[in-house]
């Protein structure tokens, strides 16, 4: 059973707009995928051409090593939870999760068996009978996942089933989808806007921006290594500071901040940067530490703006006083005992850093975070249709 | 189009849907109209003379009414009756749909327009019928009138417009009440509200606030209503004499005693005609469109 | 304020005064049928009597029309639930730029007076050898009834979440599966209230009847008839009989609407 995906320079486009601009990507047979990216990215336009529900308007799906092109959506070895579940509301949870065997002339002996089975793989056994507006979410959740399940699929498409579900079944349930993936052996492919689903499920995941993948990696190496400025500013936090070229000697670059003096930082060995080009340094929150008088390395002076106390860790909002600009820093709970009584409002606090940490990649436009609303802002604005429905 | 309701539906199901909505729309809607207004333009001919040099395309259907004084009477009778019939009919409905909207209890307004419901189920003759009954010549309305002292002799209520137009306001009172009930309800209470507390009194509140929201709901009562008056046949038949009769009893006639199919197929889309003009004056003046009737 | 508490009381008065408005002239009706008297009328009561009752078994007209009635009623039913199911799903699938117009055009016959439905289908089915009977009356009332159907269908789908059609497809049905176990069973409600409603308004049509009945005489048309010229309290009998049946239909129908209404307020 060959549950692996290739899109072969997919190109999608609606009218003149194109939602997804051409793309080539493999996916391992068994493998959790996700793709991870703002509303509008084109993500769900991806999964749909998976499914079948949309046709590239160039290029093809291939699943194993069958040609997509000709097969249409109920005949795809696909299945999807969609966002809204979509559970069949006037049958019981029997017969939904039967359905597409029943569609398939399987006959009800067979059915019920399977339906058993999987009721127990999702920990609900006994409720099959039960119409669908007695579960509750998290139950609802898990009939969604057996009725998907029921088909046999080779890959199964998950469209950001959990956005619906509060906080704690959330974590949960990200557990829980993982345990059953790595039970069933199925391809799990699974958008999501939600970094911290992304991260935790994946093996691998693919961060879209505007119709284009900026990156394929594991979950560590987006972290640690972000491809380019979207992906450094849309995986975990980070601050960014503008900054212009010195001098590069391997992956270490010296950097030009302006009032804020010499600043350094690594630079990938595929990223292009020649001396004068304008490059942006991003720190994390987490690798800002408060440093004394004495010690080396670059130096960030500013004021305290804000402190919140968030049990293990303190976020401060500073304003840096060379620059003016923001900057997150987050101190571990050791860090901000020992320094408890700087930790106030108007503060002036010096905070270095490791160079090996901060990532260095060419000012290249592309989105920034929007400090006031703490979304991402395209530099390029550009009408983003949700992918879906255009279906 | 086929090509959507494929993707949706299928083959199959898509020409199924398509046939149904192509028998309905080409062979009940569109083709008889057609005919019946293809009909209106020619001469009335015996079946030898079809075809013949007299067969062709006239207005003579048409001049019949400007020349015959009765008939013309009659048609502009028929229209200035239903404006009125419309009129009083929205003036007995509107306060109806208020309580029903705003002021009742839920309670109350249900138990209310399930009794509503239920006349309105009851067929038109019947409904009529019963009129007739209580304005007879020696019905109870007479007696109770005459008991009370308030007439000396029995009024002959079926002689003349004043008994059809109360047995039309009584038969589509409801097609006027339950639109407008319909748009009143979807106000906004807080609107009412928001209004008295700035001072407006109860007139200004209903035309300043209450009516403009009820507009689509008034549109779409006035039309039915005026439809339903105008092409109204029991009412004026049962409760009308010889002495006022309604275009539509003319209509009828041309088809059924005077055996002139043309001419009554001319009358009939003048009577078409009267109906889209107010209804398109109506959508005009209350500045809505076809989705908003449909509601 | 006392003049709003005024006003308040007038509306009240009000209410009960439009009842009764509304229901005296039925009461009359019905009352009328029990006076033995030779004309329908409660003034002067001449005694109670069952016998129009009896009257009324006895006359063959009116079952003959009963029947007809019965007969068109069943092939509205067969023609216009299916023709107005089938709207409603076009005008909820389709769009473009000739939608507008053929919208216009299927609301069309409720705009309509109903003789001119009657005439404009007798002369057009004349021209094709048809005459007035039955089958006119059933295509004449379908005409216009399938557009009320289409609207109560409408209503339903219009709240219809169209990821259960995908979901369907998705998990291998195929579209035809798809409207066989999710779309119709999800209109069923609507579809059965539509029938109802269609009945109803078959039963009582008289002014498109009128015109297209030919010598199959349905009840409405009987009605009317034996009014102007035979008119005995029989014929309130009759309207007795008939207000019942219906009062217990739109009572039953509005109780199961009602309860229908509460069910899917409650989220199921």
């Amino acid at each position: 059973m060959d549950g692996s995906v290739r899109l072969d320079e997919v190109v999608m486009r609606f009218g003149d707009f194109t939602a997804i601009e051409k793309t080539t990507l493999e996916i391992g047979s068994g493998e959790f995928f996700s793709f991870l990216g703002p509303s509008g990215c084109g993500k769900t336009t991806l999964l749909n051409m998976i499914s079948g529900f949309l046709t590239p308007t160039e290029g093809r799906v291939w699943i194993g090593d069958e040609a997509m092109g000709k097969v249409s959506v109920n005949r795809r070895p696909t299945a999807m939870i969609f966002q809204n579940l979509a559970l069949f509301p006037l049958m019981t949870v029997f017969e939904n999760i039967e359905f597409g065997l029943e569609v398939r002339g399987v006959d009800k002996r067979t059915r019920r068996e399977a339906s058993e089975k999987l009721l127990a793989l999702v920990a609900l056994e006994g409720s099959g009978p039960k119409q669908i507006g007695e579960l509750s979410g998290g139950q609802k959740q898990r009939v969604a996942i057996a009725r998907a399940l029921a088909v046999e699929p080779r890959v199964l498409l998950l469209d950001e089933p959990l956005s619906a579900l509060d906080l704690k079944l959330r974590q949960h349930m990200r557990a829980e989808l993982k345990a059953i993936q790595r039970k069933t052996g199925i391809t799990f492919i699974y958008i999501t806007h939600d970094q911290g689903e992304a991260l935790t499920m994946s093996d691998r995941v693919a961060v879209m921006s505007a119709g284009r993948i900026q990156q394929v990696a594991d979950p560590m190496t987006l972290y640690r290594s972000p491809a380019t400025g979207f992906v450094a500013a849309f995986v975990g936090e980070n601050n960014r500071l503008e900054t212009r070229v010195i001098e590069r000697e391997g992956q270490r670059v010296r950097l030009d901040a302006g009032n804020l003096g010499e600043l350094a930082g690594m630079a990938g060995e595929t990223v292009i940067l020649g001396n004068g080009d304008r490059a942006a340094l991003f720190l994390r929150p987490e690798h800002l530490k408060p440093i004394g008088e004495g010690d080396a390395g670059p130096r960030l002076s500013a004021t305290i703006e804000a402190v919140h106390f968030e049990g293990a860790w303190v976020m401060l909002e500073t304003r840096l006083e060379a620059s003016g600009e923001k900057l997150r820093v987050q101190l571990g709970h050791e860090v901000s005992r020992q320094y408890a009584d700087s930790l106030d409002i108007g503060q002036r606090m010096t905070f270095g850093y490791d160079p090996a940490d901060a990532v260095v990649l060419p000012d290249d436009g592309s989105p920034v975070l929007d400090e006031d609303t703490g979304e991402m802002v395209e530099t390029e604005q550009r009408a983003m249709p949700d992918g879906g429905s255009h279906a | 189009m086929l090509r959507q309701l494929q993707a949706r539906f299928g083959g199959p199901l898509a020409m199924a849907i398509l046939g149904l909505l192509g028998i309905w729309l080409i062979l009940l809607v569109t083709l008889p109209q057609l005919q019946m207004i293809d009909y209106s333009f020619r001469p009335n001919l015996l079946p030898d003379q079809r075809g013949g040099p007299e067969d062709g395309w006239t207005l003579g259907n048409y001049a019949t009414l400007l020349n015959n004084e009765i008939h013309r009477v009659i048609f502009f009778k028929t229209l200035w009756s239903s404006v009125l019939v419309t009129l009083l009919t929205l003036a007995v409905s509107y306060p109806l749909a208020w309580y029903l909207a705003k002021v009742a209890t839920p309670r109350q307004a249900a138990l209310c327009i399930l009794l509503l419901i239920i006349p309105f189920w009851i067929n038109e003759i019947l409904r009529t019928y019963a009129w007739f009954i209580i304005l007879a010549f020696r019905g109870p309305l007479n007696e109770v009138l005459m008991m009370l002292g308030l007439i000396e002799r029995p009024i002959r209520f079926l002689s003349g417009d004043a008994g059809v137009m109360v047995g039309m306001v009584y038969a589509y009172i409801l097609f006027m009440v339950f639109p407008v009930y319909n748009a009143i309800e979807s106000l906004d209470d807080n609107q009412v509200r928001a209004a008295r507390d700035l001072g407006a009194g109860t007139i200004r509140t209903h035309r300043r606030i209450v009516i403009p929201h009820a507009k689509p709901g008034i549109a779409t009562g006035c039309i039915m209503t005026f439809m339903l008056a105008a092409g109204s046949y029991a009412v004026p038949a049962l409760l009308g004499s010889p002495g006022s009769r309604w275009f539509t009893q003319i209509i009828y006639n041309w088809f059924f005693e005077g055996g002139n199919w043309n001419q009554g197929a001319a009358y009939a889309f003048l009577l078409l005609v009267l109906c889209i003009g107010f209804m398109s004056l109506v959508m005009r003046f209350f500045k809505v469109g076809l989705g908003d009737i449909a509601k | 304020m006392s003049s709003q508490r005024l006003m308040a009381l007038g509306l009240r008065f009000y209410v009960v005064v439009f009842f009764a408005y509304l229901f005296l002239p039925l009461l009359v009706m019905a009352a009328a049928t029990f006076n033995d008297s030779r004309f329908p009328t409660v003034t002067p009561w001449d005694g109670t009597t069952l016998k129009w009752f009896g009257e009324l078994a006895a006359d063959g007209g009116m079952w003959q029309a009963l029947g007809n009635s019965a007969i068109v009623a069943v092939g509205v039913l067969c023609l216009a639930v299916p023709i107005g199911i089938a709207t409603a799903l076009f005008l909820n699938t389709v769009s473009g730029r000739a939608k507008p117009f053929i919208y216009a055009l299927i609301l069309s016959p409720l705009l309509t007076p109903g003789v001119i439905i009657g005439i404009s289908t007798l002369i057009f089915w004349r021209q094709l050898g048809v005459g007035g009977g039955i089958f006119l009356t059933v295509l004449g009332q379908s005409t216009f009834i399938a557009a009320y159907v289409m609207l109560m269908v409408t209503a339903r789908l219009q709240r219809f979440d169209r990821t259960m059609e995908r979901a369907a497809l998705d998990l291998g049905a195929s579209q035809w599966q798809m409207f066989r176990r999710i779309l119709l069973p999800y209109l069923k409600p609507a579809i059965y209230s539509a029938a109802v409603i269609a009945f109803l308004q078959s039963f009582e049509n008289y002014n498109t009847s009128l015109f297209v009945v030919g010598y199959d005489t349905t009840l409405t048309v009987y009605i009317a008839s034996k009014v102007r010229t035979g008119l005995t309290p029989a014929v309130n009998a009759l309207g007795l009989i008939l207000i019942l049946v219906t009062v217990v239909l739109a009572v039953a129908y509005e109780v199961k609407r009602r309860r229908e209404t509460a069910r899917s307020v409650k989220g199921v």
